[in-house]
């Protein structure tokens, strides 16, 4: 069972984080919020979120599953206005989530969530650890995206690095401790990442919010924010590119 | 130098391509001592740039990455570190016989008989600490990665392979199957059509590959039984029983299996016999390498090969051509992790 409120713009922040990697998830709701474990469909990449009843104006749940299509919510979405409050219910008879938009009421079937299991989560140790501006993630990577479809990252005790190299140019964004919000590392770690993916992940950070990276070597990196003014939680991991 | 163990062993010939993909551990000392005693003027001497600076050991590694690194492989080095006090013997006959070839190298020179010359020469070669840093700083500006051993680099080279972050080991030694490296590969930094020093000949090298597993399987032997072969024949930590090599130690390992049970058993001492046993069987290593190979620092290596050594820029830059890096990365998947 589900019955709750939340402003659009939260409902479109979870949209655009899960967007990035799946096309359909299935929510488990319970009676403290919502949260989804998904994987895309190569395995590259996995997003782990929690949304806490503190993030809607109001809420009830009770345990379920809604397989939600996300381009389909996406779009309906898009008929509010930021501000705007967004009302959700489950239909249970019907399978279907309905959604209410000041005077739009809008009906939309859920997917059947059957075979959609929850994914395993690599038990992963990472030794270095982060937190930057998302502005600075993203500037890096936008500097990366004229010279290569991939990303290094590079890490040590002194800074965090990130490096692109094409066949003819190449590219560094370094950024010292000082520029750093957190660095922890003991040694130097570089994994390199497929950045059609990593960029796609770090444009779904808000602005202004902080991000923690935790990094390895040839190992998968975690991209751990908040949403929802702090009663969310993603974090996603993404698998490198590793010489064969 | 290294073990004579090559009589009983089983090699098989293989191209440059069939190595393609491959990282191969090098034995740099060894490699390098190679480049240094092979390329030389024809009367012997070393070649060096006008300031008498010697430049045989980066002109090798320069080429011979160029050949490998364009073939898909992607060699790491391995320097060889402290050596082991069992080596000292070793080390100083090395020494004396240098010393002696110094001489006899003069001795034809005067005489104007340049075959032996060159060959003397070649017998002469030292690496100096300077071509040490030198080529550490090549293989540094060419992208390619490289350590220095604990002690012996093959037993570094050997265990990397155990671990299977390397496939193969590069040497003219052997010492490394005695380590338990898989994989063996001679003459990777000279196949191909090289002329006889000395003499208007060419000879075709091929690369050899020595599989550790197959040839004991063969021989019917384990890993510490060759290890007691060697230590027979001789090897760098121990003098050998005078008179016995490989076949005759392996002999003796089929009928009495090992040392002590055999009629060699009073001839090496037990203390020794035990302690190059473990320096094969359990040699130190270091776990923490980077194994990252890197595109060629194109500015660098022209201000140090053209600028300090006065290589040409055609063929510095011809060499960078080379050097440059497919890209060899494969996306992973998340379930590598699960």
């Amino acid at each position: 069972m589900l019955k709750a409120s939340a402003k659009a713009d939260i409902l479109k922040q979870i949209v655009d984080v899960v967007s990035t990697l799946v096309d359909e998830a299935k929510f488990n709701v319970d009676a403290d919020g919502i949260s989804l474990k998904a994987v895309d469909p190569a395995h590259v990449a996995m997003i782990e979120l929690t949304l806490g009843k503190g993030a809607f104006e109001n809420y009830e749940g009770e345990e379920t599953e809604l397989g939600i299509d996300i381009e389909k919510l996406k779009e309906i979405l898009k008929l509010a206005h930021a501000g705007d409050s967004v009302r959700l219910e489950h239909n249970e008879d019907k399978n279907q989530l309905i959604i209410k938009i000041g005077a739009v009421t809008r009906r939309m079937s859920l997917v059947d969530t059957a075979g959609m299991s929850d994914p395993k989560v690599p038990n992963i140790e990472l030794p270095t650890t982060m937190k930057l501006k998302a502005e600075e993630l993203n500037y890096g990577i936008k500097a990366s995206e004229s010279v290569s479809d991939h990303i290094a990252l590079v890490a040590d005790e002194t800074s965090f690095e990130m490096s692109s190299e094409g066949d003819s140019d190449s590219v560094d964004y370094k950024l010292p401790k000082e520029k750093l919000l957190q660095l922890e590392a003991k040694g130097k770690v570089r994994s390199l990442f497929p950045l059609d993916y990593f960029s796609n992940m770090a444009k779904a950070i808000s602005s202004g919010s902080e991000v923690k990276l935790n990094l390895g070597n040839n190992y998968p990196v975690k991209l751990e924010f908040e949403i929802a003014g702090g009663n969310g939680h993603v974090r996603y991991l993404l698998a490198p590119r590793v010489e064969s | 130098m290294g073990v004579d163990i090559s009589g009983i062993l089983e090699k098989r010939q293989i191209e440059l391509g069939d190595l393609q993909g491959t990282r191969v551990a090098v034995d740099a000392y060894n490699t390098i001592y190679q480049f240094v005693s092979a390329i030389r003027q024809p009367d012997g001497t070393p070649l060096s740039d006008s300031n008498g600076m010697p430049t045989s050991h980066l002109i090798g590694l320069l080429h011979r990455n160029v050949r490998l690194i364009s073939a898909g492989i992607r060699p790491f080095y391995v320097f060889d570190g402290f050596p082991s006090e069992l080596k000292a013997a070793t080390l100083e006959k090395r020494k004396q016989i240098k010393i002696r070839a110094d001489e006899k190298y003069r001795e034809a020179v005067e005489k104007k008989d340049m075959a032996k010359a060159y060959s003397y020469a070649m017998q002469t070669t030292r690496l100096t600490e300077d071509m040490i840093e030198e080529s550490m700083r090549i293989l540094d500006l060419m992208g390619i990665p490289y350590m220095t051993a604990p002690a012996d680099g093959e037993a570094q080279a050997s265990q990397m392979a155990l671990k299977g972050d390397v496939w193969a080991i590069a040497s003219q030694d052997f010492d490394s199957l005695l380590y338990g490296a898989p994989r063996l590969v001679r003459n990777l930094n000279m196949s191909g059509r090289r002329k006889m020093p000395g003499r208007r000949e060419f000879r075709e090298v091929h690369i050899e590959m020595i599989e550790l597993e197959p040839n004991l399987r063969r021989l019917g032997i384990s890993r510490e039984q060759l290890v007691d072969i060697a230590i027979l024949v001789g090897t760098d930590f121990n003098e050998g029983v005078r008179g016995v090599g490989a076949k005759k130690g392996l002999a003796a390992m089929l009928k009495d299996g090992s040392i002590e049970s055999s009629q060699y058993a009073e001839s090496i001492p037990a203390e020794l016999l035990s302690r190059v046993r473990e320096t094969f069987l359990h040699p130190s290593f270091i776990q923490d390498y980077g194994l990252e190979w890197r595109q060629p620092d194109g500015e660098g290596l022209t201000e140090f090969l053209c600028h300090e050594h006065e290589f040409s820029r055609e063929s510095v830059e011809e060499a960078l051509a080379g050097l440059k890096l497919a890209d060899v990365t494969r996306q992973q998947s998340l379930d590598r992790w699960s």
